[in-house]
């Protein structure tokens, strides 16, 4: 049983979906447990994984059973690196779950099947994605994931979700054909699609064309590259997420935006230490210097976009665009003693709970009240007191105030960037802090003493009409009760994980810093 | 005007890099290139699917092989993306009720006028067409381990030959043969016959996909036939997939999501 769990990981929900497939589309009490149990089984199972490999070691296992030579089969692993990453995604779309619990109680309609059957295989290809050691294999899960988040965000009924929708299909297929070509251009040079079989063939040093110095290697990294900065929203290629983000369905924005940017960075972090390798990436190529910056421009750019909007969802979209520049940038710091890939490894588990707490909060508030403002907060912590718990101890991390997860991120990030000469970067940390201090004590300052404007009836009648979920009335009455318990309990759970996140970072770091111990892992794996 | 300026300087660096890349890739069918021959002392994949696929699989068709039984965790997540494509567009575009009367296409008024005769020629040639068309389409599903075709290809086939009862005759006409709770099922069913497929072998206590151990089940002689027969079998319920979502989506689309009275 132990050594399928790979397999099940990946299976449970795609064996739900073909469940609600074929019984739930006739009869719609089937979805919820169903979606409930397989992706307990993934939980489960992933948590099950991550015991074993920080026990045991790595597990390897061959799709097929074809493990010799290495590449024909694929090659599913779970090491260090991704054992984290998988809990946090099976963590994630549980919470998620409990929060769409009110999408078939009171608001059923015939299509809550086709969004659980989405859900479940979005699911499937997040942690496809995470779990493949294998380069085509990744792109035919990108496809997965990528696809039926399209569906998701368009699901809505707004038609602005509708058109964000496109516009990220035409992005997201450009960044997954990047991500194609560059590996289409390794193969032709290594013969290999197993990430540890090319990492191999690239190291070779006697071979009379030396692959690893060849421009069609660089190339390839290079679309790679920017593939996979497209899917994660970069700074310069985010064009597509805050719209889409924005007004698409609130499950949909609570589940995507926490994984899918979090997913893709951590397969940039594979593609760096396991494809190419860091001695590669940071001595051959020699470009931290240039990402560090592009860093520094996303983190500086996101922030100052987040502080010109006034409206919450949109807010939040453009500090994840922040927050994509911390990881990438933290991931590039090329410090000796990776201090800088360690942060923005434990950013990616800090910052999926971050933004999952914050998009929660938003969905529960946008239930009430459609698309909303800042201002139309007012009164929010009297009417809404535990709701308001999820929004303070998720701003507080996101400002980075100890002993929230957030801080200890920026702690690491800052000491890679130190000990990597990277002062931009540091500053660059700083600032942002400072602007999401700035954003959230406004949020505060308007939620519990906020006195009403006048303008503020005048507005929020406006948006009702186009806004995704039916909020109506004046905002007086709006924010009237407390949420359901199905909404509040992910909120609070992802709060306090949050903050158990925060306080046991040493341990957590000590779990991701077993990638760099045994860097040599692959030699007793490829022959 | 800004916006053509940034796409050209994208499209001009793209494609530079593009043809930088080209300019040290082994020559163009060179049979010692990486891909070919290997690097170093590898042998190199191609190597070793071109002499031991017949060993491994008695499955002369290397191209199968390789896509149903060694790449097979591939292959069934192309079949969920197409079962994937397929439920977006219901998702998204699907309607019922009050909506559907609103959005749905009225016949043209003057299909009377010489709608007859067409639909004498038109119908007596697809009445011809479509069992030859489906025939060959079982054909290409069945024999896609032996020859070129396979599940996608026949699967295609075949959902087209649905498509042209809807073209030939109305949409309704195509639903009544295969209606929507049909195909939903049949989507369904094609991806639990794949994984089904690997589910038993993990039953039987090996990887999943491993169709090998499946000789216990299939009753073969040694585990090679089993995997042969194991391709065909995912084979076909790729098929199912792909027919039951290409007519879908036909059917979807043509009528905005109403299912009445198509194009």
């Amino acid at each position: 049983m132990i050594d399928q769990i790979p397999a099940i990981i990946v299976l449970a929900p795609l064996f739900g979906a073909m469940i609600i497939g074929l019984f739930g589309i006739r009869d719609h009490r089937v979805c919820l447990p169903v979606v409930f149990i397989s992706l307990l089984v993934s939980l489960g199972a992933s948590v099950a994984a991550a015991q074993q490999v920080f026990n045991v070691g790595t597990i390897n296992y061959f799709v097929g059973g074809w493990e010799k030579p290495l590449g024909i089969g694929i090659h599913l692993k779970i090491d260090a690196l991704n054992s984290l990453v998988l809990v946090v995604i099976g963590v994630v779309v549980m919470l998620v779950s409990f929060f769409s619990i009110r999408r078939v109680g009171e608001r059923d309609t015939e299509k809550t099947p086709y969004f659980y059957i989405l859900y479940l295989l979005l699911c499937v290809g997040l942690f496809g994605i995470t779990i493949t050691s294998d380069a085509f294999n990744l792109f035919v899960l990108i496809e997965v994931s990528s696809l039926t988040s399209y569906a998701l965000i368009a699901m809505g009924s707004n038609k602005r979700g509708t058109v964000a929708a496109f516009n990220y299909v035409i992005m997201g297929t450009v960044g997954a054909s990047f991500y194609l070509l560059g590996v289409g251009y390794l193969y032709l040079k290594t013969g290999s699609l197993n990430m540890d079989g090319i990492h191999a063939i690239l190291m070779l040093e006697t071979n009379d064309a030396n692959v690893g110095a060849s421009k069609a290697t660089t190339v390839a990294f290079i679309f790679i590259l920017v593939g996979i900065w497209i899917k994660m929203a970069f700074f310069p290629l985010y064009g597509w997420l805050p719209n889409a983000y924005t007004y698409c369905p609130s499950t949909s924005s609570c589940i995507l935006a926490p994984l899918m940017t979090k997913v893709s960075v951590y397969v940039m972090i594979r593609v760096m230490i396991t494809v190419f390798g860091l001695d590669w990436v940071f001595v051959e190529l020699g470009w931290s210097q240039l990402v560090v910056w592009l860093a520094v421009i996303a983190i500086l750019a996101g922030s100052m976009l987040a502080l010109a909007q006034r409206e919450i969802k949109k807010m939040l979209c453009y500090l994840i665009v922040a927050e994509v520049g911390y990881m990438v940038g933290g991931a590039w710091l090329a410090d000796p003693d990776h201090w800088g890939m360690t942060g923005a490894l434990y950013h990616i588990l800090a910052d999926a709970m971050m933004t999952l707490c914050l998009f929660l909060f938003a969905g529960i508030v946008a239930k009430r009240l459609g698309a909303f403002e800042i201002s139309d907060l007012q009164g929010l912590f009297k009417k809404m007191p535990i709701t308001s718990i999820g929004l303070v101890i998720g701003a507080l991390a996101m400002i980075g105030v100890p002993p929230t997860c957030g801080f200890f991120s920026k702690f690491y990030l800052i000491r890679g960037a130190i000990e990597g000469g990277h002062w931009e970067f540091v500053a660059a940390l700083l600032i942002s802090s400072l602007v999401n201090a700035v954003l959230f004590f406004r949020i505060f300052e308007i939620a519990y003493f906020g006195n009403k404007p006048a303008e503020g009836h005048d507005h929020s009648h406006d948006h009702s009409d186009d806004s995704i979920e039916e909020g109506k009335g004046s905002d007086s009455t709006v924010l009237g009760r407390e949420a359901s318990w199905s909404s509040l309990f992910p909120l609070l759970a992802s709060a306090a994980i949050i903050i158990l996140l925060g306080v046991f970072n040493g341990e957590v770091v000590a779990l991701i810093r077993v990638t760099f111990e045994n860097s040599n892992h692959l030699s007793g794996l490829f022959r | 005007m800004l916006t053509k300026v940034f796409a050209t300087i994208a499209v001009v660096i793209t494609g530079g890099l593009l043809l930088y890349g080209v300019s040290d890739f082994p020559a163009f069918g060179d049979p010692h290139s990486p891909a070919n021959a290997g690097v170093g002392n590898e042998e190199s994949i191609s190597q070793y699917f071109i002499t031991q696929t017949y060993k491994d699989t008695k499955v002369p068709n290397i191209v199968t092989a390789v896509l149903a039984d060694y790449r097979g965790y591939d292959t069934m997540f192309e079949t969920v993306v197409i079962f994937a494509a397929g439920i977006a567009i219901f998702a998204i575009l699907r309607v019922t009720g009050n909506e559907a009367e609103k959005k749905s296409i009225k016949p043209p008024l003057d299909s009377s006028i010489n709608g007859d005769h067409q639909r004498i020629i038109v119908g007596t040639t697809c009445r011809i067409v479509i069992p030859v068309v489906q025939m060959f389409a079982l054909y290409v599903v069945a024999h896609g381990h032996h020859s070129p075709g396979g599940g996608f290809q026949g699967g295609v086939i075949l959902g087209a030959s649905f498509i042209l009862v809807a073209m030939s005759e109305d949409l309704n006409a195509a639903l009544r043969r295969f209606s929507e709770k049909t195909y939903l099922t049949l989507a369904c069913v094609g991806i639990l016959i794949y994984a089904g497929f690997g589910l038993m072998c993990q039953f039987l206590e090996r990887n999943f996909l491993d169709y090998g151990i499946l000789q216990k089940v299939l009753f073969t002689d040694g585990p090679e036939m089993a995997r042969s027969h194991s391709m065909l079998g995912v084979e076909v319920g790729v098929a199912f997939t792909v027919t039951a979502i290409m007519f879908a989506i036909y059917a979807n689309l043509s009528s905005r999501g109403v299912l009445k009275n198509g194009l």
